[in-house]
């Protein structure tokens, strides 16, 4: 396996003269500036006792890193390229007889500090392996035997693409976040709105956001969110009134995306607002400074994601496999009562879970 | 050159049209004993066909026209915002053909050509970055197969039984292999500021379709993809390129993937905010909820597929997947979950793609209400209807990730129902 002759471990122990100042190896070695070496061929990265590692070798050993001779290898010779953020300063090994010496070298110290089988000349520490975790990589589709690119995109710039401009920039990125940050400046007011409204939005939206088939309902529907038919609304549902602004701006009108003007969507926002009784005066302008103020009446209902506290969300229940339900199955409702499939479809009602 | 020019060409449709009259006083006078099929030789066995370059781009059989995506007029206002669904009950094996993986648009097909595509990474980065797809095609590859999956799959079910075929009630699924690069990989090289916790992604398409993403999951294994199942994007998922967020529900998979911007905190979008957060019975809605349940579907037998052979041996055969991993184990019931059985899981088993399992008894012709249940590598179990109204109400919309039952009748007629 071409690995570890006694001779390269003898000339990697001079190589190692250069690591000497922050790293020791041996019965007495202890955390310097760097952490101790003994046992590191073969262990995960980021796991010698009591050192603190860079968050960025900490993660790439929570990742599943092992180092051996080919995880060692290119890490030796471009530290920051292979692991982006660590601590080590040295720049790296330039010869590759250097690198592969030193490894020969590192792999003759066992993890206690004494020496391993491979000072004789013999195989790998095939032992100290056995003992470090396997590389299988978390996500299970990545071959075992990493391939030397999947090395190389890892954290190592490959100095591709080029600078993007301010201009290009501000073209494209136009999101606006609830705190008000990436508003643009400008104004307009509830009667603006509504004849910018009447002539862009009404004809899907309705002439009060009641909208017209199926298109989406801006306004109304406050306290029915417990209703058996919820009417989810920009009044009665949406928690900020940034992501209306937001949302109009890079996606409506709907078939002519980005035609109004920054003052058009604060004027139409502001009518939207007026819709929906947040505020009741036509002459109420809203702007850039004054939009992060406001508040939509359902902010506060929003919650995070908690489903795994559900009951049947339990991991390693064992579930019944004989008599798990008493008496014979009885149908309570059949899909064929709506008809509502479309190749045999003669019904037009539609039920209520529809999709904008 | 013609037939007729060629030498031999007119006495070699002599012999051929003298076989032809024999070949009817043969079928005239004594019928051979057994299908016409095999006793009669029949066109293809003895005319030529077309030649090599009549489909260059090779297209499924005529014989399998019908097997299509299709979509469900009333959902939506509008087919240019509105979705299909992939006719699962005609698939096999794991991996959906690209024509029929289900599409999802809000504002119709962005038509790009890959010369004028530019992906733009921005906000807390080091340095804000363009690429061309040429670009792109340079930096390390990786092949991976996952399902996407709309978090609104299964979405008209939450009431009770409404659409009368797993195409429809499913079919918002679909399981490819992608090529392209790690998302880590272009994040690394513009250089994520410490402070960079969210990720928002955009479509070029007429929508700018937007989500915002935890920058934890985007250093993980999302991907930026230009290709599926060995060939370019179609462009109804994405082409030139899409962003692959693995176990993920669908609508953050951004297509005509062009920019990404780091920020310190989500963005509140309209996808994330009005959309894709389940209302519960306490009127609150839970948002964030990324990861997709696992989950499981019997595709053949169903509504669309019913059995036509009668009473003997039947083929049960299904879907299975998890955001969280690969799936450990699927059962079958024949008796509406009274008893399982333990199905046979076939083909690869990867962690965030759909698993084909099958499970073959001899049908005593006698009615049956068919049901699967799946469970995957953390050891969940997927809930029943049940047990998912009890905690969650009925007007979620998304993530329903329930036992389906399909009501089989003697006649091998197949029913989309809810049971006792």
């Amino acid at each position: 396996m071409g690995f570890a002759s006694a001779q390269d471990a003898a000339l990697g122990e001079a190589v190692f003269a250069k690591c000497k100042a922050c790293h020791a190896v041996g019965p007495d070695a202890t955390n310097k500036v760097g952490p101790h070496l003994n046992g590191v061929v073969g262990r995960p990265a980021g796991s010698a006792e009591g050192y603190k590692y860079s968050t960025a070798m900490a993660t790439k050993g929570a990742e599943g890193l092992v180092w051996d001779e080919a995880t060692l290898a290119p890490y030796l010779a471009n530290p920051k390229g292979i692991v982006k953020g660590t601590k080590m300063a040295f720049a790296g090994l330039k010869k590759p007889d250097e690198v592969s010496n030193l490894i020969a070298y590192l792999a003759t110290f066992a993890q206690d500090g004494g020496k391993t089988s491979a000072d004789a000349g013999a195989a790998a520490p095939a032992e100290q392996k056995a003992e470090a975790p396997p590389q299988a990589p978390a996500d299970g589709q990545t071959p075992i035997q990493p391939a030397p690119a999947a090395a190389r995109g890892d954290g190592l710039k490959l100095g591709l693409g080029r600078l993007a401009t301010e201009d290009e920039i501000s073209a494209w990125d136009i999101d606006v976040r609830p705190d008000g940050k990436g508003l643009p400046v400008g104004r307009g007011t509830v009667a603006t709105g509504m004849g910018i409204y009447d002539e862009n939005c009404a004809s899907c939206h309705g002439d009060f956001g009641e909208a017209v088939d199926r298109w989406p309902v801006l306004a109304g529907g406050q306290g029915t969110l417990q209703a058996d038919r919820p009417q989810k609304t920009i009044g009665s549902f949406w928690p900020y009134l940034s992501t209306v602004y937001d949302y109009v701006r890079r996606a409506m009108p709907f078939g002519n995306a980005r035609s109004l003007s920054n003052d058009d969507i604060y004027a139409l926002t502001a009518y939207i607002l007026y819709l929906n009784d947040v505020v009741d005066d036509e002459e109420f302008e809203l702007s850039n400074e004054n939009l992060a103020t406001i508040r939509l009446p359902n902010e506060a209902n929003f919650i995070e994601d908690d489903r795994a506290s559900e009951p049947h969300n339990k991991p390693g229940v064992e579930p019944c496999m004989k008599d798990c339900r008493p008496g014979k199955a009885e149908i309570t409702m059949h899909a064929a009562v709506l008809d509502v499939t479309p190749e045999n479809s003669e019904n037009d009602d539609a039920p209520a879970a529809g999709i904008e | 050159m013609t037939n007729s020019a060629r030498p031999g060409a007119a006495s070699r449709r002599a012999f051929l049209k003298g076989g032809l009259a024999a070949g009817a006083a043969l079928a005239a006078g004594s019928a051979a004993a057994g299908e016409q099929v095999i006793t009669e030789v029949q066109d293809w066995n003895r005319y030529s066909g077309e030649g090599v370059d009549a489909r260059p781009y090779g297209t499924p059989s005529q014989f399998e026209a019908h097997v299509m995506r299709k979509n469900v007029p009333w959902l939506t206002s509008d087919v240019v915002s509105s979705i299909n669904f992939t006719p699962l009950h005609e698939l096999d094996g794991i991996i959906t053909p690209s024509g029929l993986c289900f599409e999802r648009h809000h504002a119709g097909i962005a038509e790009i050509d890959s010369k004028d595509h530019r992906l733009m990474i921005n906000g807390m980065v080091e340095k804000p970055l363009v690429f061309t797809m040429a670009d792109l095609k340079r930096f390390p590859r990786e092949n991976k197969v996952y399902f996407l999956e709309c978090a609104a799959n299964s979405g008209m079910e939450w009431r009770g039984a409404q659409l009368n075929g797993c195409q429809f009630t499913h079919g918002m699924l679909h399981c490819v292999m992608y090529t392209g690069v790690r998302l880590k990989t272009l994040l690394d090289e513009a250089g994520v500021k410490p402070e960079g916790k969210w990720l928002l992604a955009e479509g070029a398409d007429a929508s700018s379709m937007t989500r915002s993403i935890p920058l934890d999951k985007a250093l993980d294994d999302c991907m930026v993809a230009f290709g599926m199942n060995g060939e370019a994007l179609r462009p109804e998922q994405g082409y030139p390129l899409r962003l692959v967020v693995p176990g993920f529900e669908g609508n953050m998979w951004i297509k005509w993937l062009r920019r990404l911007e780091i920020g310190d905190q989500p963005w509140q979008q309209r996808e994330e905010t009005s959309k894709y957060t389940d209302l519960l019975p306490s009127g609150k809605a839970r948002r964030f909820t990324f990861a997709m349940d696992v989950k499981s579907v019997i595709t053949n037998p169903s509504p669309q597929a019913p059995i036509t052979h009668g009473r003997g041996p039947l083929v049960v055969t299904g879907l299975a997947w998890s955001g969280n991993g690969t799936i450990s184990r699927v059962d079958v019931s024949i008796d509406g979950g009274r008893n399982w059985n333990t199905a046979r899981i076939d083909g690869p088993s990867l962690p965030k793609a759909l698993h084909r399992f099958y499970y073959e008894f001899d049908w005593d012709g006698s009615e049956l209400f068919l049901q699967s249940r799946a469970i995957d590598s953390d050891g969940i179990v997927q809930p029943t209807k049940d047990d998912l109204r009890a905690a969650r109400g009925s007007n979620s919309i998304y993530h329903n990730n329930g036992i389906q039952t399909w009501h089989v009748n003697k006649h091998g007629v197949i029913e989309n129902v809810e049971i006792s």
